[in-house]
């Protein structure tokens, strides 16, 4: 078997309203990774992770995911194995368990064993007791799990996170990055985050790049998130300090 | 008991102006401020059902069927574009949408209505089939313009719930189920509550009208519950159909949601 990347980008620019928002991107992200996207807000960080899971249209370039064009490919099918965990975590008008298993509702064939559902529970975190109360009555970073858990249930084999500790406290936080990096490592996961928080890159990142006003100033290993080569990269830096 | 058929002559027709006058009365003396259109609804509507009157005794007077049909399609017509007219935003194709599922809600209803119920002959007999075909049409359209604009209303409200449904791996249909139910329920709930209330205070306008002419309110029941059924159905039918199809206007080829269509910046 060849080794494609688990995602290639080429060239790939977007607008919105007749403003760029992306140009210019090209990126590669390999099977396994953990990618850590940072960059200033505005910068176009969700605006990327929604072309990657297909949410949106981009005007040109190409985007490869393991190897075929996401243009003329099955969309639903990418967004299964592709899961997002959203910035604003939507949850609906329903119990916290009818939310896990929303699937159910246009895919019969779905289910979930008790025991994968608790084990789930367990990995973000996720009191048992919550799964009969209404999903909207939870915190911001209980709803935050719960989207995450949600999309662990699909299986995906990558993970796309926008802003994943943004609602947490910085315990909680830890832990969720740190229960992401075991899912890893166990089932193969490729980790593609998006964030501007440049010390929980450092710390799980496998690999990271800038993104500044809408294109990639600087990719490659974690050393650049503390040394980047580029004026853009090291402005932002120093800005966030 | 004697059935009498009163007969009103255009004199009476004036007659009734004095209500209108008295009205006018009311809304000056209180400054309602509202004469000029309603002197100008009243001549309208005075004007159209006049030019209808005439329409319909000459279309009454064709005996070929294929005129009957050509008016129906006239009449699905001239109502899809006002439909057209009245969605919040404007939605590709709409106009065709509308005949599509117009013209299967009249072929399905009129149908069984003309063939089953009525036992007409010959099948297009025109007093039965323009009066019924007229209450489909106008009775469809409005409910499934409605539901087209709670539609949006919904899409509206509900666009981050409908991409996380995409996300996750749901089909545009199923992305925006919940958003088509609440429409099409929001629209039916007018049509169910008049059958739950229906001889219990008012007497529904086209009994009001066959007693008036002398009708034994017996057989008159008969003929104003065929015609509650035939609502239900028609406002059902031509949701369905109508909303199978708007829908897929918001999705691109590549099940992403068409937010431009509807947030407000882009108008
Ligand atoms: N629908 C839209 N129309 C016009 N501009 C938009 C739209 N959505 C996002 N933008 C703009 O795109 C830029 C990037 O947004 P986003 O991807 O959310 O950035 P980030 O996630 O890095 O904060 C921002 O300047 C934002 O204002
Ligand atoms: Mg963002």
């Amino acid at each position: 078997m060849t080794n494609h990347p688990t995602y290639q980008i080429n060239h790939v620019a977007k607008s919105l309203g007749g403003k760029s928002i992306l140009h210019d991107i090209d990126l590669e992200i390999f099977p396994g990774e953990f990618f850590c996207i940072v960059g200033p807000s505005g910068s176009g960080k969700t605006s990327l992770l929604r072309l990657l899971n297909g949410l949106e249209p981009f005007d040109i370039g190409e985007i490869y995911y393991k190897g075929q064009s996401i243009q003329n490919g099955d969309f639903q099918k990418l967004r299964e194995e592709v899961g997002m965990v959203f910035q604003n975590p939507v949850v609906f008008a329903e119990t916290v368990k009818e939310n896990l298993l929303i699937r159910k509702q246009w895919d019969k064939s779905f289910s979930v064993s008790e025991n994968d559902l608790l084990e789930i529970l367990e990995m973000v975190e996720l009191p048992q007791n919550l799964l009969t109360l209404d999903a909207r009555s939870l915190s911001g970073g209980e709803k935050q799990r719960l989207s995450l858990a949600r999309t662990l249930l699909n299986k995906p084999s990558v993970l796309l996170l926008d802003e994943p500790t943004a609602n947490l406290d910085p315990r909680l936080g830890e832990q969720i990055l740190n229960t992401m990096n075991q899912l890893r490592h166990q089932m193969n996961v490729t980790i593609i985050m998006v964030s501007h928080h440049i010390h929980q890159a450092v710390k799980h990142a496998t690999k990271a790049a800038f993104l500044i006003e809408g294109t990639i100033a600087e990719t490659g290993l974690i050393s650049i998130l503390t040394r980047p080569a580029t004026k853009a990269a090291q402005l932002f830096l120093k800005e966030e300090d | 008991m004697e059935h009498s058929f009163y007969i009103i002559s255009w004199t009476d027709v004036f007659v009734s102006l004095a209500l209108v006058a008295l009205c006018l009365f009311l809304i000056r003396w209180w400054r309602i401020g509202l004469e000029k259109i309603i002197i100008i609804g009243t001549i309208r509507s005075f004007i159209q059902l006049s030019v209808m009157g005439y329409v319909l005794t000459f279309f009454f007077g064709l005996e070929h069927w294929i005129y009957m049909v050509c008016l129906i399609m006239l009449m699905i017509l001239i109502a899809s574009f006002e439909a057209n007219r009245r969605l919040d935003i404007p939605i590709k194709g709409y106009f065709m949408m509308n005949v599509y599922s117009m013209s299967i809600t009249v072929f399905i209803v009129l149908g069984t209505t003309l063939q089953f119920i009525l036992d007409v002959e010959p099948w297009f007999y025109p007093y039965a089939m323009i009066p019924i075909a007229g209450m489909i049409i106008g009775n469809g359209l409005n409910s499934a313009t409605l539901t087209t604009n709670r539609f949006i209303g919904e899409l509206k409200h509900r666009e981050d719930e409908i991409e996380t449904l995409l996300a996750l791996g749901a089909s545009p249909r199923a992305a925006v189920d919940t958003s088509i139910r609440e429409a099409i329920r929001a629209a039916l709930i007018p049509n169910i509550n008049g059958l739950m209330l229906v001889g219990l205070v008012q007497i529904p306008g086209v009994m009001t009208g066959q007693i008036i002419a002398g009708i034994d309110p017996l057989i008159a029941i008969r003929y104003q519950i065929m015609i509650m059924y035939m609502w239900l159905t028609t406002a059902t039918l031509a949701n369905v159909l109508t909303q199978a199809m708007v829908y897929r206007q918001f999705f691109t080829s590549n099940m992403q949601l068409r937010k431009e269509l509807f947030r407000v910046n882009n108008r």
